[in-house]
């Protein structure tokens, strides 16, 4: 197999949809590659997603237009990959997004072209051709820098969320539909695929966007004003101790020490304090939002973003532009 | 139906630190445990064992120590176990340690079904499982959240980041479960002391027909330069504008960008 | 492999972490609410922990005395009362395998698996002065007759089975076992305890019993004799379960003391605090070594009463002053109801009182001392 000095992205498609991560992976390695940037994308024969992907500037965008490939298997994805790989040449690097489908697809076709995968990667640079791959593990607690100096190409999957995405125009980007991409069908698993709906909101614990109200924000109208905008970011509403001697919280409610420690991508804090008993509880929640009237709050320095003023009114114009 | 679950040893917790003479992995005083995700797949293969009938077998790739492990799936159920323990093997990343467990599966024979958890808590890749079922030539699902066994097939529900699957799969197949696949029993304090009637099986590198230059070190393409502790990312502190409708557009912004909330749906 | 070290290490694995899933979360809603929530009894009978040292030829898991109080140890950092209630299972069994006679232990020691048995000294009239007791027992023909009145038995109410301890003559004092569901037998009050209060403390009463010879536990007369030997194996367990405690306050107090800031420096870092959680450490570093040593001695069938005596009078004392020194690290989350130190305060202060008072303990350590030199 010849080697060719590009970079590749693996588009991930769900239904029709391309998912952003791939806008951010794209993003990435036109910061950090010298060599041409490439996605690949599997679509259905009516589809045009390269116009979302054109947004994000790579230098070119392969597409395997294939109604029954679009809704393949790991197995058969994996297959169709190889022969791409096998006409158009082994690429530098071939990055897929840590999301399921990612984690499932790559480590088959590594296995089928014999090289190096490193898993969920948080950053990524070069140093020549050499990918330097930065990899968490032990649940986030240690960092592995992580190097496959020997086999193309050099495959990682990398964690969404963790690059930003920025649009871009790239005036040399070409366009490449293949067709004569031969893979294997597999018999042997039928698939029944069904757009996931919005999850209503559960547990905080496993919540993605939380919404948690304190002593601050304790009186009917300020509680009304949080269950609503909560709604608006399917989000779970959480509380700090005092609130739950009311009748509507619980001890599942309550965030902190002696309550629940919760990891969300979103934590807005309305009328919280910031007393350490809250704030052990918290310190895994990626971006904290919090709004309180007073401009020595200790939550602010546990937040990345803070408004000094009315936390109800704060919510209610927040929520008006959702 | 012959089922073959795969079987990691994990430290007891995954809250480590460095050691700063050795520069590695500080495991003193760390005991071991069954990474948790296989206590899944081990559960799950020993309902569809007593719901259709078959064998369950364990496997691990390890040290001699890994044997303590062994004994608990045994005495959670399993029927017998494997554990694959040579030099040869140490040093191997995933590729390298799919590449033997999978010779050792087609050493077992006739197998069916293969289990593993969905990743290990302390590698947390999940790499292993796909690359056997490549290395085995048979289909797989990942991510199993539910899986019901029939004579000749299993149906699975798995959830991916925008939609939900069922699958009807036929064997030979490998699946990899989740913690939603099911409740994993505790061992029976009785049991332990039972289990000991049935076998482990230590396999070396010699009883396996092996590529040696596809194992252990050898066979490993991925090299760590490097470890550390990850720097705590000091929060930013941001102040947003005085008046709350200006600062609530500020912050939607900054979420949108950030992927937090998506853009405009 | 080593049999014995795997199957602990397994065992150990289980206890840990059915104790950090089941027990450690309900930690503080089993002392609130005086009740084993979670279906934490027919858990630990599903999981055989009720026959974690019954030996195996009535059907147990056979672990010797040490693995049996690492297990309750473990327990304990979780849980406090839940060690309690095993360690008065435990106890009891281990006297019926030691006293028994072969048709008591093919009857009972079977239904140990997943039933409770409780040991019974303590009356109205007498606790530490058991001939102070009115229980008694009378021959008649091949049959024992048995009345009386037993109170404060740890887990009364809860376990369905009863050694009891009553006179079969003016100086003489031996014990039966009856079952709860012998006519004559009835439960009779619930103590209101300040500490351990998941676990169910009661009385029985006992009214004209009829029993086979087969339950006198060991011989008539032997009654001194098994109490001693009762109390010996609880006080064992006793600093299984005060080691867990004091494990359970360092958890919370090293901790707090981590995330707790006074101005920019966690209050670890300060000398007073340091001390206070030192002395915790070592405290309860002494009252493991103490447990293990005599739990060691016992399976290796030596004198194990004077280290069993020491690690209960040691331990105990030690857990009450350890979780003073939590609270005051804690300051008002310390006096907070709602915060789990306060109870292991009054759990541990129990421990101070059960299977002998400290002052009792020192008395023996003190004889003992004394014999050993003469």
């Amino acid at each position: 197999m010849t080697a060719i000095e590009e970079n590749w992205i693996f588009a991930e498609n769900d239904l029709d949809e391309i998912n952003p991560v791939t806008f951010q992976l794209i993003t990435k390695m036109n910061q950090i590659s010298h060599d041409p940037v490439v996605v690949i994308l599997i679509e259905k024969n009516a589809a045009n997603l390269e116009k979302v992907l054109s947004a994000y500037g790579p230098d070119k965008i392969i597409t395997i237009k294939d109604d029954a490939l679009a809704t393949g298997d790991d197995l058969e994805i994996t297959d169709a990959l190889a022969n791409l790989i096998e006409k158009k040449g082994t690429p530098n690097t071939l990055i897929f997004p840590a999301t399921v489908a990612g984690r499932s697809i790559a480590p088959r076709l590594q296995a089928r072209l014999q090289t190096g995968l490193t898993a969920d990667c948080l950053d990524l640079h070069f140093e020549g051709n050499l990918l330097i791959q930065t990899k968490p593990s032990y649940g986030d607690n240690i960092m592995c820098e992580i190097t496959i100096p020997e086999c193309r190409p050099q495959m990682v999957t990398a964690r969404p969320n963790v690059f930003s995405s920025e649009k871009k125009i790239n005036p040399n980007l070409e366009i490449e539909t293949v067709s004569n991409i031969q893979w294997k069908k597999d018999d042997q698993l039928q698939i029944k695929s069904r757009v996931l709906l919005a999850q209503k909101a559960k547990d905080i614990k496993q919540a993605k966007h939380v919404v948690a109200i304190g002593r601050g924000s304790k009186t009917a109208k300020d509680i009304e004003g949080a269950v609503s905008l909560a709604k608006k970011l399917n989000a779970s509403l959480g509380v700090t101790r005092p609130l739950t001697d009311l009748d509507t919280f619980t001890i599942a409610d309550q965030i902190g020490q002696s309550g629940q420690t919760i990891a969300p991508d979103l934590l807005i804090n309305l009328g919280i304090s910031g007393a350490v008993q809250y704030t052990s509880g918290i310190s895994n929640a990626k971006i904290v939002v919090s709004i309180n009237t007073d401009k020595n709050a200790q939550i602010f320095k546990h937040s990345d973003y803070f408004f000094v003023g009315n936390a109800q009114e704060f919510a209610k114009s927040l929520e008006a532009i959702l | 139906m012959k089922i073959v679950v795969g079987i990691k040893q994990v430290p007891e917790t995954t809250n480590v630190k460095i050691n700063e003479k050795t520069k590695n992995i500080d495991r003193r005083g760390l005991g071991g445990v069954i990474n948790s995700y296989d206590l899944h797949a081990l559960q799950a293969a020993l309902a569809i064992r007593n719901q259709v009938g078959g064998e369950v077998i364990t496997l691990s790739m390890g040290p001699d120590d890994f044997a303590v492990s062994l004994q608990e799936t045994l005495a959670l159920g399993a029927d017998k176990a494997v554990l694959l323990s040579d030099r040869a093997f140490a040093g191997a990343d995933t590729l390298a340690t799919a590449y033997v467990l999978s010779e050792a599966i087609k050493k077992v024979g006739q197998v069916d079904l293969v289990l593993v958890g969905q990743q290990s808590v302390d590698a947390d890749t999940g790499q292993v499982g796909p690359i056997i079922a490549e290395m085995l030539k048979v289909p797989q699902v990942t991510y199993a959240d539910k899986i019901d066994a029939f004579k000749d097939h299993l149906v699975i529900d798995r959830k991916l980041e925008n939609m939900e699957q069922t699958i009807t799969a036929k064997l030979p197949i490998l699946l990899t479960a989740t913690d939603k696949a099911n409740r994993p029993k505790y061992t029976n304090v009785v049991e332990i002391a039972k289990s000991f009637d049935k076998p482990i099986i230590t396999w070396h590198a010699g009883d396996l027909d092996l590529d040696e230059k596809r194992v252990g070190q050898a066979g490993s393409p991925t090299i760590v330069r490097s470890i550390s502790e990850p720097q705590k990312v000091a929060k930013k502190n941001h102040r947003l504008s005085n008046d709350p409708a200006t600062a609530a557009r500020e912050l939607v912004d900054i979420l949108k960008q950030k992927n937090i909330l998506t853009e405009d749906k | 492999m080593d049999q014995n070290k795997t199957s602990k290490e397994i065992l150990l694995r289980m206890v840990k972490s059915f104790t950090e899933n089941e027990v450690a979360p309900f930690d503080m809603e089993i002392d609130h609410t005086r009740s084993y929530v979670n279906d934490l009894l027919n858990k630990i009978k599903e999981t055989d922990l009720l026959s974690t040292m019954l030996p195996k030829e009535y059907g147990g898991a056979g672990f010797d005395g040490s693995t049996t109080a690492e297990m309750i140890n473990e327990i304990a950092r979780g849980n406090a009362s839940l060690a309690v209630t095993l360690e008065g299972h435990f106890k009891s069994i281990d006297q019926i395998v030691k006293f028994g006679n072969q048709a008591l232990k093919d009857e009972y020691l079977p239904q140990a698996k997943s039933r409770i048995i409780a040991f019974s000294m303590t009356e109205p009239s007498g606790g530490s002065n058991p001939l102070g007791i009115n229980s008694h027992a009378k021959h008649v023909g091949d049959k024992w007759i048995i009345n009386g009145d037993k109170i404060m038995i740890t887990n009364g109410g809860l376990a369905e089975i009863y050694c009891v301890l009553v006179k079969t003559a003016p100086e003489e004092l031996s014990f039966f076992v009856v079952d709860k569901d012998m006519e004559g037998f009835e439960f009779g009050k619930q103590e209101n305890f300040l500490g351990l209060t998941g676990v169910p403390v009661g009385e029985i009463v006992m009214n004209n019993i009829e029993v086979d010879e087969s339950h006198l536990l060991g011989k008539v007369g032997m009654g001194k004799e098994i109490g001693d030997s009762a109390h010996n194996d609880a006080r064992v367990l006793m600093g299984a379960v005060l080691t867990g405690i004091m494990e359970h306050e360092l958890d919370i107090v090293t901790d707090y003391a981590t995330h707790r800031k006074a101005i920019d420096t966690p209050i670890i870092q300060m000398q007073g605090i340091q001390r206070k959680i030192a002395d915790i450490a070592i405290a309860k570093e002494t009252t493991k070594l103490l447990y293990q040593k005599a739990a060691w001695l016992k399976d290796n069938r030596q004198d194990y009463e004077e280290e069993a005596a020491m690690a209960k009078a040691y331990g105990s004392r030690s857990a009450v002053k350890s979780g003073d020194d939590a609270l005051q690290i804690l300051g008002g989350y310390g006096y907070s109801l709602d915060y789990p130190v306060e109870h292991l305060i009054r759990d541990a202060r129990a421990m101070e009182l059960a299977e002998g008072t400290v002052e009792k303990m020192r008395t023996e350590i003190a004889l003992i001392e004394a014999k050993n030199r003469a």
